[in-house]
């Protein structure tokens, strides 16, 4: 699934222009903070969590260290409010496209793809928020981990309208391993440098999601439907 | 061998092998209490019981420690593994008993199962380098599912890599929610997961409901 370039983006995630643009200085601010955290992206990007200094991402933002300061008290803190702002982007896209499905099987692959489409079309985003947050320390881990599980709801709808036989052969942690299993694919990936094939995965792990529900057969079906 | 007479102390090896591992634990319990990242050698040291002088003697730096811990740590965990999965015949009774020598490393081992499981994300490049060779460590003990399964090499390329991420993920979880002491409890959840693709969903329930050590004698 192809992202429309530029539509539907956050503010946070686009940039203005560095200089002066004679804009009011409440949106100069607030567009200042959007510039840290796609700063912060990149400097990561290219230093890692533990390289980066907030030197690093005020020169990709460009602008003064003051300006930094004015709006986050710490590397961690500014690490913190981009990765809120991915997840919640990531979340939207892949919100949206399970809901356009009416079928659940095809919209846990319309999901599924939606996320593969939106880490390979931003794979500075795909690092901060799949690899360097487990890196940034205890308040993000807790933030991973329970945005991670934030998948889960939408497994455990495909537990509707099953047969009584199907519903007693899954366990509670079912969904959790499935999300678990796939976001480990995906963060291995990344960290391989293999971000830009990501979208290849995508009938592994529609196959691999599907089949406690629908079979093998079923899933694989589905999985490999252009 | 008998020691010589007179001889009471231990040998500078033994003490030091000895150092290593309480090092290695320490690094693990204290990575429970505050997260590798915030970890120091002061840490470590106190945990220990050891005179700063004792780490440097062993590691150069909590980063060389954290890479010699994760080896051990996987080392240890695959030999339980595998020695228990040869016990048995069948694959998926190997996969049950495999399984449930996992679970039990985690449970009496969790300082151990923390730094190979829990901190390799955590603690940078090289450890995720560990992280990845852990993962793939399983790999072909689940491939061989593939003999016994209908759906031979049809299943997916990455289902093995795939399952292992998610039984991590599961021991991650429980790790975050403070519930390791329970975690054998999950063993038959997990063989269901890990079979399911290779066998069908039926045949996994009936081995995930067989306890290892039954199938140990049949």
């Amino acid at each position: 699934m192809p992202i429309e370039q530029g539509e539907g983006y956050p503010p946070e995630l686009s940039r203005l222009p560095p200089g002066r643009h004679g804009l009011p200085r409440e949106f100069v601010a607030h567009n200042q903070r959007e510039r840290l955290i796609a700063g912060i992206a990149e400097a990561i990007a290219e230093n890692g969590y533990s390289g980066t200094t907030i030197a690093h991402i005020t020169s990709h933002a460009a602008v003064s260290r003051r300006t930094f300061y004015e709006h986050f008290s710490s590397k961690d803190e500014c690490f913190v409010a981009a990765y809120d702002t991915v997840m919640a982007e990531l979340r939207e896209r892949v919100g949206r496209a399970f809901r356009e499905q009416s079928e659940w099987p095809h919209a846990v692959r319309a999901g599924i793809a939606a996320m593969l489409a939106f880490l390979v079309a931003e794979p500075n985003l795909a690092r901060l928020c799949m690899v360097e947050a487990l890196v940034a320390g205890p308040v993000v881990v807790e933030r991973y981990d329970s945005a991670i599980q934030s998948f889960v709801p939408y497994f455990q709808d495909g537990r509707e309208g099953r047969s009584p036989e199907v519903l007693a052969r899954l366990s509670p942690t079912t969904e959790e391993a499935l999300v678990g299993g796939m976001m480990s694919l995906i963060s291995r990936r990344i960290i391989a440098g293999r971000t830009a094939e990501l979208e290849s995965l995508l009938p592994d792990l529609v196959e691999f999601t599907l089949t406690p529900y629908l079979g093998s057969d079923e899933a694989a079906a589905v999985a490999r439907e252009a | 061998m008998r020691p010589s007479p007179g001889r009471h102390r231990l040998s500078r090896e033994f003490v030091a092998q000895h150092q290593r591992a309480r090092i290695i634990a320490a690094l693990g319990e204290e990575s429970g209490v505050k997260g590798y990242r915030a970890v120091t050698v002061a840490d470590i040291v106190r945990r220990a019981g050891i005179a700063r002088n004792t780490f440097y003697e062993n590691f150069s730096s909590k980063e060389a420690c954290y890479l010699t811990a994760a080896e051990y740590a996987l080392e240890e965990l695959l030999d339980r593994v595998i020695t228990a999965a040869e016990r048995v015949g069948s694959w998926p009774a190997r996969v049950n008993a495999g399984l449930a020598a996992f679970l039990g490393f985690v449970a009496a081992e969790p300082a151990l199962a923390r730094i190979c499981i829990v901190e390799a994300l955590a603690a940078g490049p090289s450890a995720a380098d560990r992280y990845e060779r852990s993962i793939q460590a399983f790999v072909p003990l689940l491939r061989l599912g593939r003999k016994v399964s209908p759906h031979g090499e049809a299943l997916p390329h990455t289902l093995e890599e795939t399952i292992v991420g998610g039984i991590f993920w599961i021991v991650y979880q429980r790790f975050a929610l403070q519930q390791v002491g329970e975690i054998e409890s999950l063993r038959g959840e997990l063989v269901e997961f890990a079979l399911t693709p290779y066998v069908g969903a039926e045949a996994a329930r009936r081995v995930a409901t067989t306890p290892p050590c039954r199938a140990d004698r049949g």
